[in-house]
């Protein structure tokens, strides 16, 4: 069995595990296709994406713990380093910085906290990124928001 | 002192027995700290040359305020002496008079000691200290035990003498082994200083670890306890083990990352695969970080860096293994195979 393959296994195994956990993440394995997953992210509170659950794609390659899973937003998001259309995420961990320590787990914290702390000098999104840099926290909080509302909260009625 | 040295032996000895449950280390303890009692009543006793006077004058005054023992001047603590004099002043005059010069009898009596007590600085100075000291140790023994102190201490103002204030101390190391004892039996919930006052400066910290061990008589032993034998099995080895160990590592010069081979994950963390010794005894990186030798090849091959704290492998291993010979050295450059060469002419060979 290959090593992704096993390394998967059992990352799956704890997630089943501790499944009440981390109440913020949710991992899903596709049913068939171990290298397919999805997640589901609350919004850190006080931040504008508070309230809302995002949706999350990972492809994970075949020698997974050396590199990096690839992951992207399935659900729209007003975010600096996430692009608005492809929803591909920027993110060191996902790219250089990557560690075979990390874990899809892991993988989905750091994206909360990426949530949290947006980083409008390397922007995949360049007006989110523009209204962070030019100081329109303001303008950044009630778009953001408005995506939130629209994309990633259930409709009501 | 004579006295005191005929009667300190016996009491040293009874003390010892009371004590033998305790074990030797306490015992030295309060050898130790009796001997600076004795030491501190010598040099007290040289600063007053006028010794016996003085000790029995300040007694009263310094004892009376905390463990109440008015031995000499006045029969009564003062507190209820106040009393007498504000009552008298509600009466009528004569009695009042009379209450007054019983009131300045009284108080001429009460300014005995102090006057002596200002005589003699010094000297009044460290018996204050003294008493106040076996006062507050009284005090500090909890409430649950208040009562039998202070019937301890009305015994010893009936059979001590005041004159001789060793034996007082002597009988002081007595009570607080009683006392010690029965709060070894019942609870510990107290500050517990057992032993003599003087020595409180240099035993203070020893006292406060020293309840550990006889509480956790009473109790299991934590696997994270200090005071825990080593030779008990581990209860679980990842948490006893840095606990047990952890202290001495300095000591034996141990760095973090041979640290972490006692905290190891069972399995490697990067394939999962469980870890055979070997692999647990691989540490390839200063951080910590185990995994097997398969993936420390495959990393090094791929991109060299720990995956704990992503440093370079060349650059911060100096205990790296041989395992990843021959396929690194082609991609590395000849700095790094100085290097490496370096780390593997120093690497041990318990590993291998």
């Amino acid at each position: 069995m290959q090593a992704s393959r096993a390394r998967l296994f059992k990352e799956y195994k704890e997630v089943q595990r501790e499944k009440s956990a981390d109440p913020d993440i949710q991992l899903i394995c596709d049913d068939s296709n171990i290298f397919k997953w999805t997640a589901l992210i609350k919004g850190p509170s006080e931040t504008p994406y508070e309230g809302g659950v995002f949706q999350l794609a990972f492809a994970i390659p075949e020698q997974y713990p050396l590199l990096p899973p690839q992951v992207r937003f399935l659900t729209k998001i007003f975010h600096p380093n996430v692009h608005f259309k492809t929803g591909e995420i920027c993110l060191d961990i996902l790219k250089n910085a990557w560690s075979p320590a990390w874990t899809l787990q892991s993988v989905c914290r750091a994206i909360i906290a990426l949530m949290a702390h947006p980083e409008p000098d390397s922007p995949l999104n360049c007006d989110s990124g523009n209204l962070l840099r030019s100081g329109d926290i303001r303008g950044y909080q009630s778009m953001a928001r408005m995506y939130t509302r629209l994309a990633a909260m259930p409709k009501k009625g | 002192m004579g006295n005191s040295d005929a009667a300190s032996p016996a009491s040293a000895a009874a003390a010892r027995d009371a004590k033998k449950k305790r074990g030797n280390r306490s015992a030295a303890k309060l050898k130790q700290s009796k001997r600076e009692t004795r030491r501190g009543q010598f040099l007290s006793k040289g600063q007053g040359n006028d010794g016996n006077d003085a000790k029995v004058a300040t007694s009263p005054t310094g004892a009376g305020s905390n463990a109440g023992s008015p031995i000499l001047a006045s029969p009564h603590p003062p507190l209820p002496r106040r009393r007498v004099d504000s009552r008298s002043r509600g009466s009528d005059p004569e009695d009042r008079e009379e209450a007054g010069a019983a009131g300045l009898e009284v108080d001429g009596s009460g300014l005995d000691s102090p006057g002596s007590d200002k005589s003699q600085g010094g000297d009044c100075h460290q018996r204050k200290g003294f008493s106040g000291n076996g006062g507050g140790r009284s005090l500090s023994s909890g409430s649950s035990v208040w009562s039998s102190s202070r019937s301890v201490s009305d015994a010893e103002e009936d059979t001590g003498g005041p004159e001789d204030e060793s034996e007082v101390f002597d009988d002081w190391e007595m009570a607080a082994d009683a006392l010690y004892i029965d709060d070894s039996s019942c609870n510990q919930s107290s500050g517990p200083t057992p032993t003599p006052p003087p020595a409180l400066t240099t035993a203070a910290p020893a006292h406060a670890a020293r309840p550990e061990p006889i509480r956790s008589k009473t109790r299991a032993w934590a696997p994270d306890d200090i005071f825990r034998p080593q030779s008990l099995p581990s209860i679980s080895k990842q948490a006893s083990f840095p606990a047990s160990i952890g202290n001495r590592w300095p000591e034996m010069g141990m760095s973090a990352a041979q640290q972490g081979i006692l905290s190891l994950p069972l399995s490697c963390p990067i394939c999962c695969d469980d870890l055979d010794p070997t692999d647990s005894s691989f540490c390839p990186c200063p951080c910590g970080f185990h995994m097997c030798l398969f993936c420390h090849n495959r990393i090094k091959l791929e991109d060299g860096r720990c995956p704990g704290c992503r440093k370079q492998y060349n650059t911060v291993s100096a205990a790296e293994g041989v395992g990843g010979g021959g396929g690194a050295k082609a991609a590395v450059g000849t700095g790094r195979e100085m290097e490496k060469r370096l780390s593997r002419s120093c690497s041990m060979g318990p590993s291998y």
